[in-house]
Order: C-alpha cells, then sequence, then structure tokens
C-alpha cells in the first residue's frame, strides 16, 4: 500500500503494465524459470528500485530467473492476484497480509521489505505538529485518509494517544485522491501517509517552508514494518528454490542500492522514464526509504513473531479481525538467503 | 387489477430469486474460495448484521441523491423550456448540454472535491449534472411536438402564451417529461456513489466497501453493492409512483372526487 | 354585423357581410381558400389587405373574438370533459364557479351530465364533438366559426349531430360560419350558401336558402333541395363538366 503519490499527468487509477526486459548477463543458455511479481500500487515508482536493480545489474539472471513485474489495477488487488495465480510473489502491506491470512487467503510473508514503521501525520509549515498538544491540534480538524488497511489501523493508535474519539475529529476519506493537493488548498487540515512519499512530494511542490511532521511511532503507534514480500503457500511447497534464489537476488540489489541511492535512482528513472515521478522524487524517495529497510542489527528482510503478533492484535482491537493466529501462520525466514 | 399486480410484482421478484439461487450454485459448485465470491447469503447477512452502522450511510446517500435528483431536473426543466421557446438559445446551448455529458464522471468529481470541499456539495453537483440532461432533452423534446392546432386554437381564445404554455403545451409533454425523469433517476444513485468514493468526510456507503474491499470482507462488498442497487431501484420506483399521481388520465376512465378542487 | 376582407396569398379579395343570427354555410374543394378564410377572421392570419369587424369593430389581426371549432375536437386528454368545456376561460382570465357551473348545466341540456368527471378517451366520437361545441359555446362569442367539424364522423352519427347543432343554434341565436365538403350537409344546416373555387382561392356564388324551418329528413328530398343541389354541384363542377 502506497500512501502518497505525485500525479504528473496520469488518471488515478490506470493499469501500467510493465515488462522489463531482462539484460542479459553470461552467454549461458541455461533455461530461466519465469516468475510474475506483483507491485502493491498501480504503477511503478522508488520502492520498485530493489527489483529494478535486480534486473538491471543481472542478479535475476545470476539467480536463474526471469522476473516480469506486473501493476494490480488498484491499491487492494495484490493480494487477490497472489491467491488467483496470476502473479507468484508479491508485495503487500503487512496488515493486508494479516487480515487476507484471517479472511482465509493462503498468503505467506517471506521477508520484510522495510524494517520501521515510517507512517505519520503531515501538516503545513504553519501548523505545528507536537506529540504533547497533539489533542489541541486535532480536535474538531480534517484528517485525511486513503482509506487504507494500513491508515485505518495507525489512526486509533493517534486517536488513543490524543485523548480523542473518532466523532471529535473528521476523518476525510479519498482513496483516488492525491493528499498534498487537499493540505495545500486546505480542504484538510492535517494527513497522513509515509514520510518517504510525503517529503519528495512537498519538495516537488515548490513550497517554501518545511513540512510540519510527527511519527506515528512518537504516538503511540508500534514500530512494524509496513511492506513485505509474499507467496501463496501453495507456491512456496511447489517453488521454494525460486522463492529463495529470487530472495537473493533481492538482497544483493538492495544492499547495492542502499550503498548507491542516486545511481540505484537512476537506474529507476532509466527503466521506468514515463512513471510520472521526477528524477528528483525518487532520488530523494529512495533515499529515505534506505534508513528503514534493516531492523537495529543492520539486518535485512528478517521477520520476527513479535512484529506479526503485535500487528495482529493491533488490528483485532480495531475488530478488522477476529483472532490472533499464531505468528508461525503469517511468515515464514526459511526462504532467506 | 389483482391478477395484474400479482404479475407485475411476482415475475420481477421469482427472477430475482433464481438469480440468487444461480448465483449460489455457482459459488458451491466450483468450489469459490469466500474472499473471491461470497454465497448470497453471507452477503445478505453482512448488510443486516451491520445494519446499524449501515442506515444512516444510507441515508446520507439518499440525501445527496435525492437533493441532487430535485436540482437536476429543475435545472433541466428549465433549460428544456428555454430551448423549446428560445430559437438561437437552443442552438447555442444545446451543443455544450451534449458535451457536458461527454465529460467522463470521476473525471468531473476531482476539481469539484477541491472547490467544494468533501461534504455533500460535489456529490449533489455529480448527481445534478447526470439528472439534468436526459431531461432536458425530454422537455425540449415534448414541448416541441404540442399539437399545433391545438396551440392555435388556444390563440382564438385569445390566451396570452403564458397560460398557452403552462395549460397546453406542458401537459401535452407529461409523457416525455417522465421519461426524462425516469432515466435521470435510474442514473442518480450511481452518481452519488462515485461522489462518495472520490471524497466523503466520515463515513460513507462508497467508503464503507471500499475499507470491506481493503479488508477482504468480500461478503461485505457484494452486501453493499445489493444495498446500493436497492436505493437505485426504489428510487426510480418512487418516480415511477410520482408519474402514475401526475397522470391520472393514462390509466382511468373517470377522474376521482377532489372536493377541494370544486 | 358585417365583415370586409383583403386578400391573403391562398384567397383573392373577398368581400363578405354576414347578419346576426344567420346560418352560413361555405362550400368548396381543398384549396379553395376557406380555412384560410377562417384563420383571418379568427385573427389567426393577418390579410395583406382590408379589414375584419365584429359588432362594428375592428378586429383584424386581433384573437378572440370568435368561437372556432376543426373537425379536430382538440378536447385535452389530461383534463376532464367539464374541465374542457370551462378551457377557455382557463385560457384567459381563469375559471371561475360560475363557468364551471355553467359547463355543468350545458352538458346536462345537451345530456352528457354523467359524463362530466370522464376523461376524453372514454367519450365517442360524436360525444367529444358534442363537448367541443360546448366548450365553443360557453365562450358566449356572437360569431361561431365551425371548420368541417362533423367530417370525422360516421354517416349516422353526423346526422344526429347536424340536427343537435340546429338545436343548439336555435336556442342560442349565434351567428354561424360552416365550413363543409358535403353539399347536402350544406344545404340542409344553412339559410345562406357561400361557393368556393380554387386557384386562386375566391367566392364564386352566394345563394341564399330559405328551406323553411324547422327542417327534417324529408327536407333532404324536397324538390327546393334538390334544386339548390344542382345549382351547386354544377358550380363546384365547372373545371370537370
Amino acid at each position: 500500500m502506497k500512501l502518497s503519490r505525485v500525479r504528473i499527468g496520469i488518471l488515478a487509477g490506470s493499469l501500467v503494465l510493465g515488462t522489463v526486459a531482462l539484460s542479459g548477463g553470461g552467454a549461458s543458455a541455461k533455461a530461466l524459470t519465469n516468475v510474475t511479481f506483483a507491485y502493491d500500487f498501480p504503477g511503478p515508482d522508488f520502492e520498485l528500485v530493489p527489483l529494478v536493480v535486480a534486473q538491471d545489474r543481472g542478479y535475476f539472471a545470476q539467480a536463474g530467473l526471469k522476473v516480469k513485474i506486473v501493476f494490480p489495477p488498484n491499491t487492494s488487488t495484490t493480494t487477490k492476484m497472489l491467491a488467483l495465480g496470476s502473479a507468484d510473489i508479491g508485495m503487500l502491506t503487512t496488515s493486508d497480509m494479516v487480515i487476507a491470512v484471517n479472511a482465509g487467503a493462503p498468503v505467506l510473508s517471506v521477508a520484510n521489505y522495510s524494517m520501521h514503521n515510517n507512517w505519520g501525520l503531515f501538516a503545513l509549515p504553519g501548523t505545528s505538529l507536537n506529540a504533547s498538544t497533539l489533542k489541541a491540534t486535532l480536535k474538531g480538524k480534517r484528517i485525511f485518509s486513503y482509506g487504507d488497511t494500513w491508515t485505518e489501523s495507525m489512526l486509533p493508535f493517534v486517536l488513543r494517544y490524543a485523548g480523542l474519539s473518532t466523532s471529535q475529529v473528521k476523518v476525510v476519506t479519498d482513496p483516488t485522491g492525491y493528499d498534498l493537493t487537499f493540505l495545500l488548498a486546505h480542504k484538510v487540515d492535517v494527513s497522513t501517509n509515509t514520510t518517504n512519499y510525503e517529503l519528495p512530494g512537498w519538495a516537488g511542490s515548490n513550497k517554501p517552508g518545511h513540512l510540519s511532521e510527527l511519527l506515528g511511532t512518537k504516538v503511540g503507534a508500534p514500530d512494524v514494518p509496513i511492506w513485505t514480500y509474499a507467496v501463496t503457500r501453495g507456491y512456496a511447497s511447489a517453488h521454494g528454490a525460486t522463492i529463495r534464489a529470487f530472495l537473493s537476488a533481492v538482497k544483493k540489489a538492495t544492499i547495492w542500492a542502499a550503498k548507491n541511492p542516486a545511481a540505484a535512482a537512476g537506474e529507476f528513472d532509466m527503466a521506468y522514464p514515463k512513471s510520472g515521478y521526477t528524477d528528483a522524487y525518487n532520488k530523494l524517495g529512495w533515499s529515505l526509504t534506505v534508513p528503514i529497510l534493516t531492523n537495529a542489527s543492520g539486518q535485512y528482510f528478517t521477520q520476527t513473531s513479535a512484529q506479526w503478533t503485535t500487528l495482529a492484535r493491533a488490528l483485532k482491537g480495531i475488530k478488522l479481525i477476529t483472532n490472533v493466529k499464531p505468528p508461525g501462520v503469517y511468515y515464514t525466514n526459511s526462504y532467506q538467503p | 387489477m389483482n391478477r395484474k399486480t400479482l404479475l407485475n410484482v411476482g415475475v420481477p421478484l421469482l427472477s430475482l430469486v433464481l438469480l440468487l439461487l444461480l448465483w449460489q450454485g455457482i459459488v458451491v459448485v466450483f468450489h469459490v474460495a469466500p474472499y473471491i465470491a461470497p454465497r448470497p447469503m453471507a452477503a445478505i447477512r453482512s448488510v443486516t448484521d451491520n445494519w446499524s452502522t449501515l442506515w444512516p450511510l444510507v441515508l446520507g446517500t439518499i440525501r445527496e441523491t435525492v437533493y441532487g435528483f430535485a436540482c437536476g431536473a429543475v435545472l433541466g426543466l428549465t433549460l428544456g423550456a428555454v430551448m423549446a421557446k428560445v430559437g438561437f438559445l437552443q442552438r447555442l446551448v444545446y451543443p455544450v448540454l451534449v458535451l457536458s455529458q461527454a465529460v467522463p464522471t470521476i473525471a468531473l468529481a476531482a476539481p469539484l472535491v477541491l472547490i467544494l470541499g468533501f461534504g455533500v456539495g460535489p456529490k449533489v453537483v455529480i448527481v445534478a449534472w447526470i439528472v439534468f440532461f436526459p431531461v432536458a432533452v425530454n422537455v425540449l423534446d415534448g414541448l416541441s411536438h404540442v399539437d399545433q392546432d391545438l396551440v392555435n386554437l388556444a390563440r382564438v381564445y385569445g390566451a396570452p402564451r403564458w397560460r398557452t404554455f403552462v395549460h397546453i403545451e406542458v401537459p401535452a409533454s407529461a409523457t416525455p417529461i417522465f421519461t426524462g425523469l425516469k432515466i435521470g433517476a435510474t442514473y442518480a444513485v450511481g452518481g452519488a456513489i462515485i461522489g462518495e468514493f472520490l471524497g466523503s468526510e466520515g463515513a460513507s456507503l462508497a467508503i464503507f466497501q471500499e475499507h470491506a474491499n481493503a479488508n477482504f470482507n468480500t461478503a461485505a462488498v457484494y452486501g453493499t453493492t445489493m444495498l446500493m442497487t436497492v436505493i437505485g431501484i426504489s428510487w426510480f420506483l418512487l418516480v415511477i409512483g410520482l408519474e402514475t399521481l401526475a397522470t391520472p388520465w393514462q390509466r382511468r376512465s373517470v377522474a376521482r372526487r377532489y372536493r377541494w378542487r370544486r | 354585423m358585417g365583415k370586409t376582407f383583403g386578400e391573403t396569398a391562398a384567397l383573392a379579395p373577398v368581400t363578405l357581410d354576414v347578419a346576426d343570427g344567420s346560418f352560413v354555410a361555405v362550400v368548396g374543394p381543398s384549396g379553395c381558400g376557406k380555412s384560410t378564410l377562417f384563420n383571418v377572421i379568427a385573427g389567426l392570419l393577418e390579410p395583406d389587405e382590408g379589414e375584419v369587424r365584429v359588432a362594428g369593430v375592428d378586429v383584424t389581426g386581433t384573437t378572440g373574438h370568435v368561437g372556432y371549432m376543426l373537425q379536430k375536437d382538440l378536447l385535452v386528454p389530461w383534463r376532464t370533459v367539464e374541465d374542457n368545456i370551462t378551457m377557455a376561460a382557463r385560457l384567459t382570465r381563469g375559471v371561475t364557479p360560475e363557468d364551471r357551473a355553467e359547463a355543468r348545466r350545458v352538458a346536462s341540456g345537451y345530456g352528457l351530465g354523467e359524463f362530466l368527471r370522464h376523461y376524453p378517451s372514454a367519450l365517442s366520437g360524436g360525444m367529444r364533438q358534442r363537448v367541443a361545441l360546448m366548450r365553443t359555446l360557453v365562450t358566449h362569442q356572437p360569431l361561431l366559426l365551425l371548420d368541417e367539424p362533423f367530417g370525422a364522423l360516421d354517416a349516422q352519427t353526423r346526422l344526429e349531430m347536424q340536427q343537435w347543432l340546429l338545436q343548439v343554434w336555435r336556442e342560442t341565436g349565434r351567428t354561424v360560419l360552416f365550413i363543409t365538403h358535403d353539399v347536402d350537409e350544406s344545404i340542409f344546416l344553412s339559410d345562406r350558401i357561400l361557393v368556393m373555387s380554387p386557384r386562386p382561392g375566391r367566392v364564386v356564388a352566394d345563394l341564399g336558402n330559405d328551406l323553411p324551418r324547422p327542417r327534417d329528413l324529408g327536407t333532404l328530398v324536397e324538390p327546393q333541395f334538390v334544386t339548390l343541389k344542382a345549382r351547386i354541384m354544377s358550380l363546384l363542377h365547372e373545371d370537370l363538366s
């Protein structure tokens, strides 16, 4: 689930099917395994960098894979694409994962994309967002939401911290709009998004000053990863080796892209010149994503039972699911390199 | 009358029941997973179980539909009449009206939200936009095809033009006018839902469905769709009821006794 | 009262003086300008030259001074019989309780009292024309223009309507101008017959008709009737024979 987008000339909800051609590595005549990867958003943006790098620098080819990247028609379809078999591996939000599993969909998380919760509240430069004055700041105000599960899961933490009930604020929902537009037009008072998308968006708007920002984790939201790589259980039992190969290639690419953020963003620009985002936006966005990719021990991908249990409990608390399953039902680390 | 009513109501109900049975059959026979498509009863139950949450949302959608329809109908009636009476305005305005309908509703909603905010405004505008065109076109059509001999007769009686308009031309156009209203009524609810989807303050029926969709609650997605359909049909039937009340001569040979008219 | 006309494109110059309370028939084939004549008198058309005077008042080009009836009854389907009868009032000054009372009286007087609250769709052709005539009568215009009002009715109904019209005319004393194709009808009803001819539309003969009144079916075979008929027929079919 992506929370913000710069829409330059792109109609909301258009289906973009991108096929990234494999740039050949060696002169090997070995047959490559086909893998279809479904992104979590209808169009390509900078969080796709690890996959782009894995393509461009031949990591997929070296791992014996030919990866095709597809985009869902809207933000809630990736899980269904996995369940129906139109994609093999996908990128999902962890909240969508938990809900899908609880609804009976046989999906399984195989690696964390990122490690930290960089979701937060944002406001125009004039408005101050502080944990200590949160109640006064939010009471009676219009808060923007994309209507997605992550925002729905996080907002209650914020409101509880602020000591407000949902009836004391006005949550404005627009799944297809762009939150910065409404913020700038003063149609909403406070916006919600993840930092790596909101800040480049603000930079791109060329407005003076700095966006006011308050991380959700500072006001009661749990620090759990937002995005994850997932497969179906059926695919996992039949193609475990492929998943392993995929994850090892992507991990290599992620490490390289983290060490060379500007170059990595540049490779994304070249792979998707018509993405609708400027080079500057992609560069800033990716550089803001890099810090949240590793945990305290500097590891990529590694999931914990605690993260899933915490998240599931939070979702149960706001009645999006009815019971918390054992964490092993939601994830496994066994396919990671 | 009784047997006819039985047929008019019974047959559609029967086809509805058959449709539901077919749906149930498909889901069961093909072992469709509940998160892909629910059974009909699950969809219906999602509505009845959540009725206390849904009822205010339904009221909200109805309110948007009714306000929007009223605005659209008034606008359509006025425009149609003006175009019928003022030839050069018709040539000027008619192409613009047609153009207005070529704009996709979704593209319309985005700027509306920016201008009018997230309240009921954009929804009312969208519904009015959808409704006014069929009304205007049909009013224009009806008023252009009034029996000229009748209009001449009114002139011979010495009738001023506005009286001829009110007592002859408008009632003579009753059938096309109601046709326009019925067409507008059919699409009105859909417009309200689009408006809600593209920006709601607080909860709305469309956002409830969107949340259900994001939350894998497929039963609720189907259930709210059924709910929206019911609202749409009800509104259409209401307009038909209005037509029945307003045009008694099409069904009766003797007028009812209304003492207040004498 | 008198009427003087000029010309319009479809009608050659006509001068016509009509006596109060008389029944004038206008006979002629299609295209002879009879309807144009009526439209000028009614004020729907302006004559290129000349004027129309009713009871001495110049009413050229104005409306609201004659009663008018066509072959189509032009009853509005969305109103009851009673409301149709009061239509002229509704279209001019608004309907008063007196108007309604009179409508009821006239309808009852001519046998349609039970149908006051019916819609026109429930009535036969003959009944509808009767209602149309009643509508015309209650306008109290001294001059009535009837343009082939019985043309669409079957022969039997037509006879009944002709006798009924004569009764109404006798009782109300209005002046009637009556257009028809039917020569028998023109002689049966009128005191005076204008024969018109087309290309250009003009009056070719102005015949008196003093057959004794009251007239009945026997009048149709009187020698005087037949003579008049022969005269008119030869005038009408001059170009054919």
